[in-house]
Formats: C-alpha cells, structure tokens, sequence
C-alpha cells in the first residue's frame, strides 16, 4: 500500500509540471501599414489595454497616472487599462521578457533612448500605423523626427526637454555673481566654478561648481552625448557610423577630465546624486532633464526658491546644441480592437486637459505645437530660463546598441577621470569598444 | 487462496518480476520527479545556452520565435578581442580570492570565539545573522549609503582618522579601490553563515578526544591543528565550495554598487554576461559570456576538490 501511495504521489509531481507551461501565445497578426481601421473607430466590445509604466512605482506620480486610469475608463466604458509596472531600470526587460512568453502588452510609457531596442525587438510598431494623421501633424517635426528609425517615427513624443542647466541663485549670490547671469559658455562657467567651488555649506561641506553625470548607466551617456554636442561635435553620424575623430569630441572630454581635476564635478555621479547635491545646497550648477527638477524637489521642497534654469552652454566652436530628451509613448500591435483602443488612449494622455496637469507637478515641453501657450509653461519660474534650448536640440542617429554605447561613452569619462588615462588613450579604448558594438 | 505457512492470503502480482528488480523500478520511479525537474530546469537551459552561443541570437528571435542564425565561434572571438573578457576574468578571480579567503579565516575566528562559552554566545549568535536575512539588493544600497563620497560614514570616520588629511575618500569611485568596496560589503553579508556552519561543525568535535590531547600535553594550537581542523573537513569543504559558488555568481551587491564601473574595474563575468545579455540584447554573446563563466567555475571547484581531497577522518 505505501508503495501504491508514494507512486501515485510520484505521478501527482510529475504531472502537477505541466502546470508550469506558458500561457497559449497571443497569436494576433501585426499589421503595421498606414491608415487602417483605427482611424476614427471607438472599439464596440470590451477592450483592456496593458499599459507598461515605471512611473507608477514613482513618488509624486501615482496619483497622477490613477487619475489618468480613472478618467479615461469613464470617458470611454468599454475600455479597462491593466497597469504593468516595474521599475524604472527593470520596466523594459519585463516588457520584452512578457512578450518571448506571448503575453504583449499594448504600450509602454518609457524614454526616447529605448525606442531602437524595441523596434530592433519587432515589438513596436510606427506609431502613425495606429494614429492619425491630423492628430501627428500637431507634433513638431523635429520631435518626431527624434524618434524616427527609417523615417518612420517608433514612439511619440509626450513631452520633451534637452539637457538644461540648473542652477542655485542663492549660491550664485553668495559668490558674488550675479543670479540672473547664469554663464553661456564653458569658459564663462569655469570662471563662475573658480569662485563658487570656494564655497562651503554652513554646516562646512563642500559645494561642488559643476555637475555632469558620468556613472555607468545609460542615461548618464545620453548627458555626455548632448555634451558633445554643446561643443559642436557627434557622437554617431546620421547613418550610425561612430563620429569620435573631431575635435569637439576630443575637447568635451578635456572638459569633463578639466571639471575632475580641479574637483568641480562630483566624481562619478549618476543624476539621482546631483540631484540629491543640488537640493542639499552643495551643487552648484548642473546638467539634468528638466523633469529631474521633480527628483531634487522631493528631497528639498524649498528648492523653488532659489533654482533657476538656463540653456546648455556652449563649448569650442559649437553654440551649445544639445540632443532632444523625451518620455515617449512605444505603441504595440495586438489587432484591430486593441490599436483602436490604443489611438483613443494615446489621443487623450497628449492632450491639453492631461498634460497641464502633468506639466503642473514636473517641468518639461509639449511635443504639440497645439500646446506652446499652456499656461503652465508660459509661466514656470523654472523653465523660464531655459525655454529658447529647445531651438537648439538636434536629433541623434539610432541604433539598437544605444544602450551600451552610451555605457562606453560613460566609461571614458571614468577612464579619463578617475581612472587617470589621457583623454587620447581614453579615446582610442572606447573607440575600440564602440565599434565592436555597431558592427 | 490461503498461504499455509503464513496464515494469510496471498496476493496475486500484476506483473511477475523478481524482487530486486522490483525495487529497482520502484525507486527508479520515485526519482523520475527529481529526474525530470533537473532536465527541465538545469541541463536542457545549459545546452540550449551553450548552442545560443554560437549563435547571432538576440531578442527579436524570441519575439518573432524565429531561430537564431549559427555564426560559429563568432561570439567568443569578439569578446576576447574586445579585451573585455580577459578583464572581466582577472575581476571575477580576484573579487572571490579576496572574499572568500578572508570569509573563511573571519568565519572560523567568529565561531571559535563563540564555541568558546562566551558571555551572550546565544544571543550574539543571533543578532550575528542579520547581514544575511537582509536581502542583497538592501545590503548594496546600505554599503553604497556608507562609501558615499559627499556625507558617507566611511568618508567622515576617515577624515577623522586621518586628523582631516584625507577628504575625500571615495571608495567605490576609485578604479583601484572599487573591487575592495564591494569586497568588503560581500563579506559582511557572507561572513554570519559561514560563521555558523564552522560552528555547528566545532559542536561535532568530540569532547573526549579533546580531552585525550590535553592530558598528552598538546597545547592549543596542537589541538586546533590536529584534532579541530580534521573533524572540521567536510564542513570546512562545503563551506569554502559554497563560498566560490555564491562570489563566482555575485551580481546584485556589484550591478546595484558600481554597475560594472568605474571604468570596467568591477565588471566581473557576471555584470558582463548582464550587459552583453540585457544592456546589448544580444543573447548569443551573453549565452558564450555564460559559458566561459560555467566553465571557469566547474574548473575551479574540480581543482579545489583534487586540493582538498575526499578523504574523512574515521
């Protein structure tokens, strides 16, 4: 009888595996050719959207994105949005781990630098397959374009910002400068930096002169990319053929070895670590997303009243382009109903009713000409000092090793940096390293 | 039908078979499960990554559940031209010697001092525990918040230490110094099991031999030496082999502390595979990184075993 016993429970295990299989993939064919039956319909039976967002998981922003849920779901009842979160550094690998086990979702809300992988990916689809063309007329070209792969635009643009220069009034004053003349050029900040890194906290730390992100991750490359482009240089050509051999590129990085060795820049910060400094009243001056005002401003509310923003400044023979920053929409083709659903989604997140009271809780650009008067931008103290960088952002080539070129460009400001290398042979290793990955 | 001699009816068997090879079916049958699980769930994921990697294969063979295209040794090649390799190997070596040596001699001096009858030993037992309830992740960010280079405790405690010549020590921004911060986090955390497995093996040390060795006149070394450490063999194996293991795969405590950085200094076989897999998405090179890295492991132990022997004390 046990042994009866112990081989059926032997049977049990062994079946109880089957249990384990993947879910029946979503075999819904893609149809990613222009002006189909999404235009114009509203879906007649129930639709649920999965929409992936890290911002959920964020302070300061769940009540905004519920409110997004709510509203919605009541405007149109026959359309439920299933949030898919994870972190911000975890949302995309969920996202494309779902889809190899046949789970896709619908959209995703992420950044512009992660619109190569998913279109690498096959899981994107150009978003005026599902969109109108009269809605995506209101979106400037150049923003668009940002987000192009072959011409053809793989996410849209919610709202959009370069990398502008924050800086502390109070700091400024206290040096003796005047804080309505933030500088304009890189050799205007290092003499400012010469007098503001004599500063201490009044409780005697050091006050740093000049921020620039160099730790290793992604969003710290795409800082020292629009760097470069400050000076006038490249990082890759339109074509995505590495461009390191000008001059601009080899001066940014005498800049960024220059900032270290007079100990301007915190070594090796990410930009959660400038904006923990700018806060704390120990940073001085530094590059950042304009929505990362939101990040220091949770650690110190008070920063409102001395933060002040300014356009990137230009180094060497370059006027201070920068490259365009952007929280993106990356849409998903899961058949007809779905992509309806998703254009009447996407239709209302970038409208003037949701963003103003987006842009109201973070600084940051519509992409939507529709939307240049908001009030809410017209009259931010903290944009207001940067509102003509937008002119200069210039797109950047796209290439589905994005990620970790902008972790080798992040590599060689640590080489040159805390590593000690000379920016020449710290050059030369990341050009190695760079080509590897666009061949 | 009744058996005479016993008394009992007998039952008649489904399938005639001698008894011996009845036993052999039956447990053959309770290890399918366990048979099964392991193929599934271990040998059937290393081949397939081990045929990944020498393939192109990256993340839209998965979604579009096409194969990925065989390229040979191409993968391999490539990494050990990008030097990133060589690099990521002389890292792994070194981040584990560094630990687990050092994990090894703290863990027996914490268990011999509290096998000693030391005031509070239960109690320090249990608060010893903590670094390794906590969860990897947590323990970076805590050793990340102490490194700090602006207000981080071990910033200020060598200000102080230094009477102020050093200000501004920063560990984990250092590419010399990096590897040793994330060393040291490692063995805060690894240290408390260690400590307690070579405990539960000095409670196995028996009393009387111990006793034999003091009334010949062995001292404390000659006990430690020559009675301690062989009854502690086995343990001492396990725990050593379980300690390469463990630093031989540590990801979290390094990705969430350096990210690989600075300038590649901590990038271990681990981050590596991470990056090539993940920041990259080509699988077929993070697959070959993989298994580089099995191998080295099966290596290292193989040689560790033939070091130490298989032989127990009686």
């Amino acid at each position: 009888m046990k042994k009866i016993i112990a081989l059926l429970l032997t049977i049990v295990m062994v079946f109880s595996l089957a249990a384990c299989g993947k879910p029946t993939p979503n075999t819904k064919t893609p149809s990613p050719s222009p002006g189909d039956a999404t235009q114009g319909a509203i879906p007649t039976e129930p639709v649920t959207l999965k929409f992936a967002n890290y911002a959920i998981l964020e302070t300061g922003y769940e009540d905004f994105w519920n409110g997004v849920k709510e509203d919605f779901e009541k405007k149109y009842e026959n359309i439920t949005i299933e949030w898919v979160t994870a972190p911000y550094g975890e949302i995309v690998n969920q996202v494309i781990n779902m889809a190899g086990g046949g789970d896709k979702v619908d959209i995703l809300f992420g950044e512009i630098g992660w619109t190569p992988v998913f279109e690498d990916a096959g899981l994107s689809v150009p978003v005026d397959t599902i969109l109108s063309e009269e809605f995506l007329d209101d979106f400037y070209p150049a923003m668009l374009e940002a987000c192009s792969i072959n011409g053809r635009p793989y996410a849209l643009p919610m709202y959009v910002s370069p990398f502008v220069l924050y800086y502390n009034k109070d700091l400024f004053t206290k040096a003796g400068l005047d804080p309505e003349k933030p500088p304009k050029t890189y050799d205007e900040m290092l003499d400012m930096a010469e007098k503001l890194s004599k500063l201490k906290t009044a409780d005697g730390n050091k006050v740093y002169a000049f921020g620039q992100t160099t730790a290793s991750v992604p969003i710290s490359g795409a800082a020292l990319t629009a760097m470069v482009y400050n000076f006038g240089g490249r990082v890759l050509t339109d074509d995505g053929e590495l461009d390191a051999d000008s001059k601009a590129f080899k001066q940014t990085f005498e800049m960024i070895k220059l900032l270290d060795e007079k100990g301007y820049n915190p070594q090796n910060a990410k930009l959660k670590d400038l904006r923990n400094l700018f806060a704390l009243g120990q940073l001085a001056m530094y590059y950042d997303q304009s929505w990362g005002y939101n990040g220091a401003s949770t650690i110190n509310p008070d920063i409102k009243n001395f933060t002040a923003s300014a356009p990137p400044l230009a180094g060497g023979d370059g006027s201070g382009e920068s490259i365009l920053q952007a929280a993106t929409l990356v849409l998903m083709d899961n058949g007809t109903a779905q992509k309806q659903a998703l254009r009447l989604l996407v239709e209302y997140l970038v409208s003037a009713e949701v963003l103003n009271d987006f842009l109201a809780i973070t600084p940051a650009y519509p992409a939507r000409q529709s939307m240049k008067d908001l009030e809410v931008i017209t009259k931010s103290e903290i944009l207001k000092g940067a509102k003509d960088s937008l002119d200069k952002t210039m797109p950047s080539a796209f290439v589905p090793t994005l990620n970790d070129i902008n972790l080798e460009l992040c590599t060689l400001a640590q080489s040159v940096t805390v590593g000690g290398k000379s920016v020449e042979q710290g050059i030369a290793d990341f050009k190695t390293a760079a080509q590897a990955l666009l061949e | 039908m009744v058996n005479k001699s016993m008394g009992r009816p007998l039952r008649k068997k489904l399938i005639p078979v001698k008894r011996s090879t009845g036993d052999i079916i039956f447990s053959s049958l309770l290890l399918l499960p366990a048979l099964i699980m392991t193929i599934t769930f271990i040998i059937v994921p290393i081949v397939d990554s081990v045929i990944k990697s020498f393939q192109d294969f990256r993340i839209k063979n998965i979604i579009s559940g096409q194969p990925g295209e065989w390229n040979n040794f191409a993968n391999y090649i490539k990494l050990f031209q990008s030097q990133k390799l060589i690099g990521a190997i002389i890292a792994t070596f070194s981040f584990v010697l560094f630990v687990v040596i050092l994990q090894f001699i703290f863990g027996m001096i914490l268990a011999l001092i509290l096998n000693s009858k030391v005031l509070f030993a239960r109690f320090i037992r249990s608060i010893m525990m903590t670094p390794w309830v906590v969860p990897t992740i947590i323990s970076a960010l805590i050793w990340m918040w102490m490194f700090q280079p602006q207000y981080g405790l071990v910033k200020y405690f060598v200000g102080v230490f230094s009477g102020g010549a050093i200000t501004d020590f920063a560990m984990l921004n250092n590419t010399k110094t990096a590897l040793l911060g994330i060393g040291i986090a490692a063995l805060w955390k690894q240290i408390p099991l260690t400590t307690l497995l070579l405990l539960a093996g000095l409670q196995n040390v028996p009393d009387d031999m111990l006793e034999a060795a003091t009334i010949d006149g062995a001292g404390r070394t000659r006990k430690f030496f020559s009675i301690v450490l062989p009854y502690l063999k086995s343990v001492i194996k396990i725990v050593i082999s379980m300690a390469i293991i463990a630093n031989f795969k540590q990801f979290p405590l390094i990705w969430t502390m350096t990210g690989g950085g600075p300038d590649n200094s901590t990038t271990t076989l681990a981050v590596l595979s991470y990056r090539e897999a993940f920041i990259s998405n080509n699988l077929g090179s993070g697959a070959a990184v993989t298994t580089i890295w099995m191998l080295l492991m099966v290596v290292v132990i193989v040689i560790y075993n033939k070091l130490l022997g298989t032989t127990d004390i009686d």
